[in-house]
């Protein structure tokens, strides 16, 4: 065995550029895995975390509201939403309940209305804090100091637009459920910049202001439940499904709810796509070094065979100048693919607010996208090296390894 | 039989003659539908699929054709709104906000209140002689038992909220018991059924209006008039901002 692996170094080493440029490959294909897996999994996981912190791990809604929900109907909305959050809150697993309305509202600081619109929402202000950390995006005032109960937050992309300023006295013009025109007034106490243009695009209440502004008493659209992991919701949503005050109504985890169902699987399969890509030009081009050393060194093949040494023994050697190649390669590639990954994880891509706009107000893509470079990224893509190795060196290999001992002490001489 | 022919030419023409042209209808109906000023009660009831709403009682005087002012008197949640309708433009001061906000553009075809009329619909007449073409399509049954004159009318600018409408004109009293209102694409946007015509002085006017909005799912709206006065002194002051803001 250490003979064999004796040899493995004489040859990686027999043709130092040819064996630099196969782990350089190697280096490539790893470091690019690297940042890629890291980019994939924090911009989706970015996204996916701030939708499932703002849209609840799991939701409880009306059938016909869920049915419905481009429509918006305030009418369709849970009652009785109190004694519900209580019911919710005291069930295992439940760490936060935030029962929540949202509606489109046009935001007025002088007397026209129509200029400026926001996606408005009313929700408890631990709601705020804990779930959309507004706390950590404040850029001006504060989140509802409780000076009044009329106070009003704006996100920084509307408060610009209708040049308002902490202290002004505005109104939020909405509707009742049944499409009467109702509105808001209130000074708005605080102004937050998220960097996600659906949230930054928003008017924030407390519950009680929304549910006068959609003259609704005790109720919500919907209520929101929140457990301590989001990956936990589907358990979470089948304990909170069962509950009897929640007959009639429908739960969903947000993994089971769109647009986000179809994320989930749509990142699965770019990671599955990327991975696959990346290994099989690697691979090729162990492969290709692979087949040049079997080949330059088919009559050395022969003598060994001819010596004693098994097809076995011809696999393995080739296997680990393959696999050593591939070690020194891939943690190269993961040094350097984990540093640019690190990099794109402290400075991020910016995308614009104008970009981020565009988007569904159901994902809250931000307006700079950040890597999550994590170890079992580096561990990944470390593994997937001496995965390339493996499969590039396999045929190479198989070819040395079933080579006549005497054909192969012939090739030499021709 | 040269003399029963010559009745029957003359019976026809003199039929013929008695037949009011389009513009003549129109001009009836305007009469009736436009006074100078006007002050009643309305009771908006508005009916869909979904809910029962409490109906909404208002105060509305009226000056010409785009002036009128509406005050809210029940239910609570409105009771004290004011509306006034100024030409192009609209106000509206409200018991929550405290304020007057103006409602402008698009804004005056959606719906009033969430019913099936638009703030345009409630707060304007418009005098049909002078917005529309008109051509007589006949007379037809209508309403309980009626014989209506069927008209089809086309706007004659484009900044009309209903460019086509198709109206049935009772031949008695020159009310339009029916209207079948069409977008400029020929999309049916609404019906209007007007009843319980009732004489005021020299006019009559519907007391009760039955509006359909066909872009929504089986909603409508009741509007039933009371304490209806035409050409009555209304004070100037009623149609100013001041107004508004006095509560």
């Amino acid at each position: 065995m250490m003979l064999l692996l004796r040899l493995a170094v004489r040859n990686a080493r027999r043709n130092t550029v040819r064996t630099l440029l196969t782990a350089l490959t190697v280096t490539f294909g790893t470091a690019v895995l690297t940042v890629a897996m890291a980019w994939i999994t924090g911009v989706f996981g970015d996204v996916l975390g701030t939708a499932a912190d703002a849209a609840g791990h799991v939701r409880v809604v009306d059938p016909d509201f869920a049915s419905r929900e481009q429509m918006n109907p305030l009418y369709e909305h849970v009652t009785g939403v109190a004694a519900r959050a209580e019911a919710i809150a005291a069930m295992p697993g439940v760490s936060d309940v935030a029962p929540r309305i949202m509606t489109g509202v046009s935001v007025s600081v002088g007397d026209e209305i129509g200029e400026v619109f926001a996606l408005a929402m009313g929700a408890p202000k631990a709601y705020y804090e804990r779930r959309m950390r507004f706390d950590e995006h404040l850029v001006e005032g504060s989140i509802f100091p409780g000076q009044s109960p009329k106070e009003i937050v704006l996100g920084a992309t509307v408060a610009k637009r209708a040049g308002v300023k902490i202290g002004d006295d505005i109104v939020l013009f909405g509707q009742t459920q049944d499409g009467s025109m109702s509105p808001l007034r209130g000074p708005l106490v605080g102004i937050v910049h998220t960097g996600t243009a659906a949230i930054d695009q928003g008017a924030f209440v407390l519950l009680e202001r929304m549910m006068y502004m959609a003259d609704i008493d005790d109720a919500a659209t919907e209520i929101l439940v929140f457990g301590e992991d989001r990956d936990d919701a589907p358990a979470l949503a089948a304990t909170v499904s069962a509950a009897p005050e929640l007959n009639g109504l429908t739960v969903q985890a947000w993994t089971h709810r769109e647009p986000w169902s179809g994320m989930l699987a749509i990142a699965d399969v770019v990671r599955g796509i990327l991975v696959a890509i990346v290994v099989f030009i690697t691979a090729l081009g162990v492969w290709n070094t692979m087949m040049m050393s079997v080949m330059e060194r088919t009559s050395e093949i022969g003598v060994m065979r001819s010596m004693g040494l098994s097809r076995m023994g011809a696999v393995f050697l080739f296997v680990s100048e393959a696999g050593g190649i591939a070690v020194l390669g891939g943690l190269l590639g993961v040094a350097i693919g984990g540093a640019a990954a690190r990099y794109l994880e402290v400075v991020g891509v910016t995308l614009g607010e104008a970009t981020t706009a565009q988007f569904p107000s159901d994902i809250p893509m931000k307006a700079t996208l950040y890597a999550d470079m994590r170890p079992d990224i580096a561990m990944t893509a470390f593994l997937l090296a001496l995965l390339m190795a493996a499969i590039g060196s396999a045929l190479p290999s198989l070819r040395a390894a079933s080579i006549a001992p005497v054909e192969a002490m012939r090739t030499g001489r021709r | 039989m040269k003399l029963t022919a010559l009745l029957v030419l003359l019976t026809s023409t003199l039929s013929w003659a008695q037949t009011p042209t389009a513009d003549q209808i129109l001009a009836k109906v305007d009469a009736n539908m436009v006074s100078e000023t006007r002050s009643n009660k309305t009771k908006m009831t508005s009916i869909t699929p979904q809910r029962t709403r409490p109906p909404f009682e208002m105060a509305i005087m009226a000056k010409g054709a785009d002036v009128a002012a509406i005050e809210y008197i029940a239910p609570v949640r409105n009771k004290g709104t004011k509306m006034l309708r100024t030409g192009t433009e609209m106000k509206m001061w409200d018991p929550e906000s405290e304020r007057v906000s103006t409602i402008s553009g698009h804004m005056l075809r959606d719906g009033m209140m969430g019913t099936d009329l638009s703030y345009d619909d409630m707060m304007s007449i418009t005098t049909l002689r002078t917005a529309y073409t008109s051509t007589l399509k006949g007379t037809e049954p209508c309403g309980n038992g009626e014989t209506c004159y069927k008209l089809e009318l086309n706007a004659k600018t484009a900044s009309i909220s209903y460019p086509k409408r198709v109206m049935w004109v009772d031949t008695a009293h020159h009310i339009p018991l029916k209207q079948e209102l069409f977008a400029a694409s020929g999309m049916l946007l609404k019906t209007w059924e007007m009843s319980q015509v009732t004489q005021f002085g020299d006019r009559w006017y519907p007391l009760k209006m039955v509006v359909m909005d066909k872009q929504q799912q089986g909603t409508s709206t009741v509007l039933e008039i009371s304490e209806l006065q035409f050409d009555v002194p209304l004070a100037e002051e009623v149609f100013s901002t001041r107004w508004l803001e006095r509560h």
